[in-house]
């Protein structure tokens, strides 16, 4: 066992993140099993009470639709969001960060301008018009996330790449003629990392409340089961029957805390100067 | 919320003449008080508080206080005189001559005149007015003959009925003195009226609030108005609008502006009143219309079926909280003067619906597969619950006898040109309002012809000449007997048909303080003048 898996198996957080991701997962996993009708259809009375119908374990909502099943259909489509969207960024953020910090000068300053002008823009508002362009399908809304959310990993990968670029080993395997490829991909990148997969986990929190916070505006695909669409359908009953906007809402709650934890223990077992304390 | 004069009227005499009706029937008759604020939330500004260029409930629920029709209708429905007094028609129907009421000002104190009326039948209503330039398609003059006698020259036969019910709506007058000569749709008095009615406009501050005051020189008189001003609060999110109402800062919401699931908790409250009454001439369908330019669509077999699929019932009983019936046809059963019961055209039989689309040619490839290739596309009518629920209830039911609808929500804007401009949709769901009779806003729903674009007209493709001929037929007859009987005919291939499905019919809910009186006593009150509306101390 490597002692960075050593170590994340002591932090207590990191490992009630895993047990919560684990329970996530498995709703995800298990959804058809344990329900197999579409989450969307009509499965009862609506707005019944968790409880009060054994067929229906959380109740329904008040488009009368099987809350346990859309919490566990919705599931799918957070993980599914969350880990797209944060490939997609994460990628995009590391390919441009490399870049600009591995070679500096006006390749830098250029790329640099760039990712500043996609800072100044809130990342909210952004994806708010990248939706209203382009339409609110699944695929649409899970790219524009992953777009709107490439400038923080970009910014942390130069930081790292700047630093790194004139240590002794970098400058060693240039001597050796390794090419600048080499050099970024195989050289730096690795040594980059450990921060940039910290920072991941903090992005697939964001990018499912990203979703969540366009469906709670009517502005998701209403054709998934989405999380954000149960609480934004639930909004208009929040006086009589909050449960309809709590339940999903709790959902939301553990899976981002189950990666933020996630993100925390990673963090204690990658950072070299905790490490020695 | 002060009550600064408070002044006691006799009762008795004073409240008949006010029309209190049937309201105020029941128990003793309590005398209106002057004096005090109403304060009414509204969901949505349109910003034009002008009724004689644009007909909706939303210009009308602020602008028709301080702008007057020629008519209104009393407590039965019935025409009764606001700025004409009187009227007579020609045999012939092709002369109309009102009888305008003498000594009515203007709010800025120039005379009311028959000039004015002329100037906003013949550049307002006919050329502008949504819905007018139908009705008045065939107005060919209006004449002056004294200051107080406007004549109304038609080319074809118009009913006096169809005239006398659509001018309440259609029929507000705006001062010629003022907009003569300018460009009407661009004049500031649309966003700042001068009108004859008991409130006088006073400030609009968009997005946030419209304040009226009471007209000290209302033609009225007998002390009305009782309010001394009125204030307009747009409240959009409907949680904070209930939440106004509950901490009494707001003592009136109209149409169906709350959510549904508030409007039910209200309604338990003995603070509160919650009903439709008052609305009846508001009514409204909530319909799925169907794009006959869609290949599935075009055959009425599966036009009907997906009818027959939609449990209706359950949805009124479960999504609207009981607060609608189910509809009959085009027109509503509020509708005394047109309606000819009937049952619901197309009763939930899921079984016949399979059957009717399996004979169409659309069987399931296999068992519990989708029936046509592509999903329909549905785009819901962002018009708050009753609209946007429908849709998703639509969705559910559809997939049960195998026809997959996907939903594509837009806003406002977007929905309109989709569906009415770029007729980018298979299904989609509407709310069309009925108002009085089947000619005003109704059958432009079913008749060809309309420009492209026109929203809340027929541009699903329907053309059927018979329908076009029915319509026209109708619209032209004078005998009120067989004008009814010919609006059967209307109704009969609507139904049968079926390019829009009136599926539930409701009228608007008011949510209402108690203290607010002399309220709710007319058919269309939310959209009538409030000169006799007062409001009891808190």
């Amino acid at each position: 066992m490597s002692p960075a898996v050593r170590a994340f198996l002591r932090s207590p957080a990191g490992l009630l993140g895993v047990a919560l991701m684990l329970l996530v997962l498995f709703a995800a996993l298990s959804a058809d099993w344990f329900f197999p009708r579409d989450p969307l259809s009509l499965a009862g009375r609506p707005l019944q009470w968790p409880g009060q119908n054994p067929r229906l374990l959380l109740g329904t909502d008040n488009l009368g639709r099987d809350i346990a099943g859309f919490i566990c259909h919705g599931a799918r489509v957070s993980l599914l969001i969350g880990l797209v969207a944060t490939v997609v960024a994460v990628g995009l953020g590391t390919l441009i960060g490399a870049i600009a910090g591995f070679y500096g000068g006006w390749v830098d300053d250029a790329l640099m301008r760039v990712t500043e002008a996609f800072q100044t823009v809130p990342n909210f508002i952004l994806l708010l018009v990248l939706v209203a362009v382009f339409g609110s399908e699944l695929e649409v809304i899970t790219i524009a996330i992953g777009v709107v959310g490439w400038t923080a990993p970009c910014r942390l990968v130069r930081a790292e790449f700047m630093s790194l670029r004139t240590r002794e080993y970098v400058l060693a395997a240039r001597g050796l003629g390794v090419r600048d490829a080499g050099l970024i991909f195989r050289e730096i990148l690795p040594n980059a990392l450990p921060p940039v997969i910290v920072y991941a986990s903090v992005v697939m929190a964001v990018a499912i409340l990203m979703e969540s916070a366009l469906a709670f505006l009517g502005l998701s695909d209403p054709n998934i089961a989405s999380w954000g669409n149960m609480i934004g359908a639930g909004r208009s009953v929040l006086r009589t029957e909050w449960y309809v906007s709590a339940i999903p809402g709790v959902a939301i709650l553990v899976t981002v805390l189950a990666f933020s934890l996630v993100g925390q223990g990673l963090n204690d077992a990658l950072n070299p100067r905790l490490q020695a304390v | 919320m002060q009550t600064t004069r408070r002044q006691v009227l006799v009762a008795g005499s004073a409240l008949a003449v006010a029309g209190g009706g049937p309201a105020l029937a029941q128990g003793p008759v309590p005398a209106p008080q002057r004096g005090g604020t109403l304060t009414v939330q509204l969901t949505s500004e349109q910003r034009v508080l002008n009724p004689a260029i644009q007909a909706s409930t939303g210009v009308y629920v602020m602008a028709s206080k301080i702008v007057e029709p020629l008519v209104d209708l009393d407590a039965q429905g019935e025409p009764v005189g606001v700025l004409a007094e009187r009227w007579d028609g020609s045999a012939d129907g092709l002369t109309h001559t009102f009888h305008l009421r003498r000594g009515v000002n203007w709010h800025d104190g120039k005379p009311f005149v028959a000039r004015d009326v002329q100037f906003s039948a013949m550049e307002c209503w006919k050329k502008i007015l949504n819905y007018g330039t139908t009705l008045y398609q065939f107005l060919e003059a209006v004449e002056t003959p004294d200051e107080h006698t406007a004549v109304f020259r038609f080319s074809k036969p118009m009913p006096q009925g169809l005239l006398l019910r659509a001018l309440p709506d259609l029929g507000h007058v705006i001062p010629a003195h003022v907009y003569a000569g300018t460009d009407i749709r661009t004049n500031p008095a649309n966003t700042a009226p001068i009108g004859t009615g008991p409130f006088v406009f006073k400030q609009y501050e968009r997005g946030q609030y419209l304040i009226a005051e009471r007209n000290p020189n209302y033609w009225r008189g007998n002390g009305q108005p009782y309010l001394d001003r009125i204030v307009w609060r747009f409240i959009s999110d409907r949680a904070a609008a209930s939440a106004a109402l509950e901490s009494g800062q707001v003592q009136f919401s109209p149409y169906s502006g709350l959510a549904l699931s508030d409007i039910s908790r209200l309604s338990k409250d003995a603070r509160y009143t919650v009903s439709t009454r008052g609305n009846e001439g508001n009514t409204a369908h909530t319909v799925m219309e169907m794009n006959l330019r869609r290949a599935e669509l075009a055959k009425v077999e599966v036009r009907r079926a997906l009818c027959h699929a939609l449990d209706l019932g359950f949805f009124i009983e479960n999504f609207l909280y009981g607060y609608a019936k189910l509809g009959t046809g085009p027109i509503p059963s509020s509708s005394a003067p047109f309606y000819v019961p009937r049952a619901a055209p197309y009763p939930f039989d899921r079984a016949k619906a399979e059957r009717m689309l399996d004979d169409a040619g659309y069987k399931r490839p296999s068992r519990g597969a989708m029936r046509f290739a592509q999903p329909l596309k549905l785009l819901p009518a962002p018009w708050g619950e009753y609209t946007v629920n429908f849709a998703t209830f639509i969705q559910q039911s559809l997939r049960e006898i195998g026809v997959r609808v996907e939903i594509e929500a837009r806003d406002a804007p977007g929905f309109l040109t989709g569906v009415y401009r770029d007729h980018n949709f298979d299904l989609t769901t509407g709310w069309h309002q009925y108002r009085n009779d089947p000619a005003v806003s109704t059958t432009v729903w079913f008749r060809t012809g309309s420009p492209v674009g026109a929203p809340w007209t027929n541009q699903y493709g329907y053309d059927n000449p018979a329908m076009d001929r029915a319509i026209d037929v109708a619209a032209t007859e004078l005998n009120a007997m067989k004008r009814k009987a010919d609006y059967q005919e209307f109704v009969k291939l609507a139904v049968d048909d079926v390019p829009v499905h009136c599926a539930v019919e409701h009228a608007f809910i008011s949510v209402y303080a108690k203290r607010l009186m002399g309220s709710h006593n007319t058919p269309r009150w939310s959209s009538s003048s409030w000169h006799d509306a007062w409001l009891a101390p808190a």
